[in-house]
């Protein structure tokens, strides 16, 4: 068995699972809408623009939406100790980190374009013709954001405190992907050229990069005994 | 002959708790050895070890003469292991269930050897359906097969009695039968003397981290192996 076919089967087998329950999804996509409908009401769009505050909140949203469904991801595993069968077989424990990271990252980009759909309808934001710079932001900083809470998804799994300390240990690691990626989105909202973000693009690269490499090195301490 | 599974002096030490205090066994090719012991004797722990969850803190695991990291994931190939806990994902099909444990070992011939081995649990009927759906004792047989589905030539059995009635008990005992082939060595740990005896081909009795009495089962007083099992416990706990 390739080390992809791991992976491959990790991925089948969690989407399956979503698919079949779309019990993350479910959580993910209401709490979006929900963000949406109450920043609608919250806001005074006689007093600020939408598109001055909307890159925050859309990032603010893919965030929480991200913890509420990673956050689940190895709570698959604790049903019937399903955990405890993937280490008694020969997979490759960072095979299934990049399995579960590519089963949420699948789950967070289907949430973010429907994140982008809300809010474009709530806040009628004008993508223009940045509409796709805009997703590819998203999506690169949207790697770093599911490669970090993938792997402290594991960990905050198996402490007493379990989900609640997910957003203690992995919100400070994610300061780069609101730092980066609000500015970049902000600047692409208000029609900056595109060379403009290109430093925050590659800041957000680097942070993926860095969030998968440390995710593949250290989740074997996390899941090993 | 060489054994097909030892154990030599194996320890394994929590946090200054020692857990396992010396464990040594020899098991050839074929034979079942049934461990029993009262509650935090050790027992899961050794299973853990011989099932690569746990390294020993002293001592070593051999296949075949050979010592192995159990960590390792060659280990995992080797072994096969049944809890009280079924390891299976109860949105999943039985079907899917083991093919996806099969991709995991990467076995050839997947859906054929999925297909054979729900016949021989007797759940291809019902292998379409969502494991949730299952009773205690199917999941348990489809826990057996998943367990079975690579043909490790080491099973570890741990405590796969827990929460089956008698009927269900009686069919995974028909099935833990069929494990004493000639070629799988089988460790069963559970708290069911009757069934557990029945079995064994080997009798240990563990307390307190080490095996106070290992023996063939002919040399048991089977007939009245429940006042000896006492006897036996009673006594290592005093002396301890």
């Amino acid at each position: 068995m390739t080390y992809l076919g791991q992976v491959w089967a990790i991925v089948h087998k969690d989407l399956t699972i979503e698919f079949r329950t779309k019990e993350r999804f479910a959580a993910m996509a209401s709490f979006a809408v929900l963000v949406g409908l109450l920043f609608h009401y919250a806001l005074d769009v006689t007093v600020v623009r939408p598109q001055d505050i909307a890159s925050g909140v859309i990032w603010m949203t893919v965030i929480f939406s991200a913890l509420l469904g990673v956050g689940r991801t190895f709570y698959l595993e604790e049903e019937d100790g399903a955990m405890s069968g993937l280490l008694h077989s020969p997979i490759a424990l960072d095979a299934l980190f990049v399995g579960k990271f590519i089963a949420n990252y699948i789950l967070v980009a289907m949430i973010t374009v429907l994140i982008f759909v809300v809010f474009a309808g709530f806040f009628r934001l004008n993508f223009g013709g940045h509409f796709v710079a805009l997703i590819g932001i998203v999506s690169l900083g949207a790697v770093g954001l599911v490669g970090i809470l993938t792997l402290f998804s594991a960990v905050s799994s198996r402490t007493r405190m379990g989900e609640s300390l997910l957003p203690v240990l992995a919100f400070p690691l994610l300061v780069p992907v609101v730092v980066y990626g609000v500015d970049a989105t902000t600047r692409i909202l208000v029609g900056r050229p595109l060379s403009e973000v290109a430093g925050n693009v590659r800041m957000l690269a680097a942070f993926a990069l860095l969030s998968i490499m440390a995710g593949v090195v250290l989740f074997r301490f996390v899941v090993e005994e | 002959m060489t054994p097909s599974l030892e154990a030599r002096g194996v320890v394994r030490d929590f946090s200054g708790f020692r857990a396992l205090n010396g464990v040594d066994f020899s098991l050839y090719a074929g034979e079942l050895l049934t461990v029993f012991g009262p509650n935090g004797a050790g027992k899961t722990t050794l299973l853990r070890i011989l099932g690569g969850g746990l390294r020993p803190t002293k001592g070593e695991v051999r296949l075949h003469g050979e010592s192995v990291d159990v960590g390792d994931r060659e280990w995992r190939r080797s072994i096969g292991v049944v809890s009280h806990q079924g390891f299976l994902y109860g949105q999943l099909s039985a079907r899917e269930n083991l093919i996806f444990f099969g991709r995991l070992f990467g076995l050839d011939r997947l859906e054929e050897r999925v297909a054979e081995a729900l016949v021989n649990v007797g759940l291809a009927n019902r292998s379409g359906s969502m494991v949730r759906t299952y009773s205690r004792g199917m999941r348990q047989r489809l826990a057996l097969s998943r367990a079975l589905l690579h043909e490790p030539e080491i099973v570890l059995l741990d405590e796969p009695y827990t929460g089956l009635d008698a009927h269900a008990a009686g069919a995974l005992r028909e099935l833990l039968e069929s494990l004493k082939d000639g070629r799988r060595t089988v460790v069963l740990v559970t708290h069911a003397l009757t069934q557990g005896l029945d079995l064994a081909d080997k009798v240990a009795i563990q307390v307190r981290g080490r095996f106070v009495r290992f023996e063939s089962k002919d040399a048991l007083p089977t007939e009245n192996f429940e006042a000896f099992y006492r006897e036996v416990v009673e006594t290592a706990v005093e002396a301890a």
